[in-house]
């Protein structure tokens, strides 16, 4: 039993995280129909930005967040101001491996700069302090304060989505562009501000993903397909569906914990052969491709 | 006999491409009677297996406007059949050839039945999706030799192996690569003159369309992703003899996948010379650039940042690729 309960209580906390990961995504992809390749690189760039920092001036990790949220949200502006302006009147082909390019230069200036090796955090307030909360759930205390701020930013964004004139703007713009722009609103500025705010919360998602996640840079490429199929659960464009999808494949990604816990407990000799850890990220594939089959707008879609 | 006389008649492009093309494919044919380096070779006969992917994806592609990024899992299959075949069995590269592409045909169809309800982005993605559930699976599979891959050694076999493909120098490997490269491309002729021809080309344009006029949309796009599919495998299998070992990560990797879109793309997706153009820019380029910045001044992944920042710049401006400009200039001048 313990395995089970460990394996929802850890897929619960990483399911939290997941959703910040994916929000940043669902907000650009429900204002200007892109689909960002290089999602993922944000991320990473979110991790080394928590752990260079942390290192540097020895602070704790987890207060690394405002400085991860501003170079995020910095790097999205120009990235949109730079580079997808010009990639958003092209075909869609174009603008998939256009981020693709742009994947490939952020992955690989990561590569010049901090070398190929993995690099984790290995101090800090919480690293290695855990508690048990009985029936045999032991929760890491890092992944519980990362979960919390996790949601906490989720609802930050949240607010900013729904409660501000911004973010009503925002909305507008994602429902009908020519309407907003006959309305007066800024649509162009508005881009570049889903791209800032879809920017910041992926690298603060990563500078909390690096307090328990070792950073190289390719770590990329499995955080953006997970962030894909969040979005595809979710529905393209939808917040709060990004935050449900996420605890959703927080779960996918521990079907390797579930699956021992019916091997050993039933003793089912063959279940225990399968090598199921080297299928950890399948299952996120294996999620996206049936949700696609299923509904191919997204589970709780959105936009029509 | 129509369809071979088809595939031979090159009359409807101008006459300056049909000369570039006669030049091309002469100095193509004669270009191993020159000195060259093994680098250069090496070099070139990646161009021709390229092009030969860039073609396949370019029917899908290009034609048909389904943005595919999945080819990868169609090399490995393709190249693991060949392996296998060879090492278990010791099956000729010939007969496994077919047996690669018949196996990835199927699998093609049982992956595009469902892949071809999806439009669009949501396409791409669940392409991509398909191919690195199949890279998972190889990379633990025993018998295809899991992660580390299988590797043909060649000491074994009594070169020049013609039925095997195994040889010691590459002006062999060049010259089947070539035949080819040529039987692609006049394949690729007949294709766009093709009844399936226009029928993707209506449905890229629009498909409400083109099912009004009694297409069969989702058929076509099938089938059609099953003629990619063979041209891909093919050149996997033909990967697998030449490079002589093969691991999931350097045969299905997505890198892999958006490499062959991109040929297409880069050249000009949808048009004949398209992907040819774009795998003779591209591989050069990034062998070149690889063996120049990465390798010799030690500036690790220098290569890929400026190929990446090609390709950005490529797509952001000129998404029509490289002849999409030779379109242009010739609006322009009325050539």
């Amino acid at each position: 039993m313990d395995i089970l309960f460990g394996s929802i209580a850890s897929g619960v906390l990483l399911g939290m995280v997941l959703s910040l990961v994916a929000l940043g995504l669902t907000i650009i992809f429900g204002l200007m129909d892109i689909v960002n390749f290089a999602h993922g690189e944000f991320l990473m760039i979110g991790m080394y930005t928590g752990l260079l920092t942390a290192q540097a001036t020895g602070i704790d990790p987890l207060f690394t967040l405002p400085l991860a949220a501003a170079i995020g949200f910095l790097l999205g502006i120009l990235c949109y101001g730079g580079f997808i302006k010009f990639l958003l009147r092209g075909p869609m082909i174009a603008q998939l491996l256009g981020t693709f390019g742009l994947m490939l230069v952020l992955r690989n200036l990561a590569l010049l700069f901090f070398g190929s090796e993995d690099r984790a955090l290995h101090h800090g307030l919480l690293v290695g302090k855990s508690f048990d909360i009985g029936m045999g759930i032991i929760i890491s205390a890092t992944k519980l304060a990362v979960a919390v701020l996790a949601v906490l930013s989720f609802c930050g964004v949240w607010l900013l989505m729904n409660r501000t004139q911004l973010g009503k703007a925002l909305t507008a713009t994602a429902l009908n562009r020519q309407g907003a722009r006959y309305m007066g609103i800024p649509t162009e500025r508005m881009n570049a501000l889903a791209w800032g705010i879809g920017s910041a919360t992926v690298t603060v998602a990563g500078a909390l993903i690096v307090n328990f996640w070792s950073v190289n840079p390719y770590v990329g490429l499995v955080f953006t397909m997970i962030a894909f199929t969040v979005v595809a659960l979710g529905g393209f464009g939808s917040v709060p569906g990004a935050f449900f999808a996420g605890l959703v494949v927080g779960f996918i990604m521990e079907i390797p914990g579930f699956w021992d816990f019916f091997a050993i407990t039933f003793d089912i000799g063959w279940m225990a052969d399968v090598p199921m850890t080297s299928f950890k990220y399948t299952w996120i594939y294996v999620a996206y491709f049936v949700i696609m089959m299923i509904s191919p707008r997204g589970l709780f879609g959105w936009k029509q | 006999m129509e369809a071979i006389k088809n595939a031979l008649d090159f009359s409807d492009s101008p006459k300056i491409d049909q000369m570039v093309a006669l030049a091309v494919f002469g100095l193509l044919l004669a270009f191993p009677l020159f000195p060259h380096s093994a680098f250069a070779m090496a070099t070139m006969i990646q161009f021709l297996m390229f092009s030969l992917y860039g073609m396949g994806w370019n029917t899908i592609g290009g034609y048909g406007g389904q943005v595919d990024l999945g080819k990868a899992q169609y090399v490995g299959i393709g190249a693991y059949t060949t392996t296998v075949c060879l090492l278990r069995w010791d099956i000729p590269f010939w007969v496994s050839m077919p047996i690669g592409a018949c196996l990835a045909i199927g699998w093609s169809f049982i992956i595009g039945y469902p892949l071809f309800k999806l439009k669009g982005h949501y396409f791409a993605i669940a392409t991509i999706a398909t191919s690195l559930v199949l890279k998972d699976l190889f990379e633990i599979w025993k018998f295809v030799g899991a992660a580390r891959g299988l590797g043909i050694l060649p000491f074994k076999y009594q070169t020049p192996d013609f039925l095997r493909l195994i040889f010691k120098e590459d002006i062999y490997y060049y010259y089947v690569i070539f035949a080819f490269f040529v039987i692609g491309l006049l394949y690729m002729n007949w294709f766009r003159k093709s009844r399936l021809g226009f029928q993707l080309r209506s449905i890229k344009d629009n498909e409400e369309v083109a099912r009004s006029l009694g297409i069969n949309v989702h058929w076509a796009k099938i089938k059609t992703y099953a003629i990619a599919t063979a041209f891909v495998s093919v050149v996997g299998s033909f990967h697998a003899v030449y490079v002589k070992n093969i691991e999931p990560e350097d045969t299905m990797s997505l890198d892999i996948s958006i490499l062959i879109a991109l040929m297409a793309m880069l050249g000009g997706a949808g048009s004949l010379w398209g992907p040819i153009i774009g795998a003779g820019v591209l591989i050069p380029l990034k062998s070149y650039l690889k063996e120049w910045l990465g390798a010799a001044a030690g500036l690790l992944g220098i290569d890929l940042i400026i190929y990446g920042l090609i390709i950005m710049i490529i797509s952001a401006f000129e998404p029509r690729g490289l002849w999409g400009i030779v379109a242009k200039i010739r609006r322009r001048k009325h050539i």
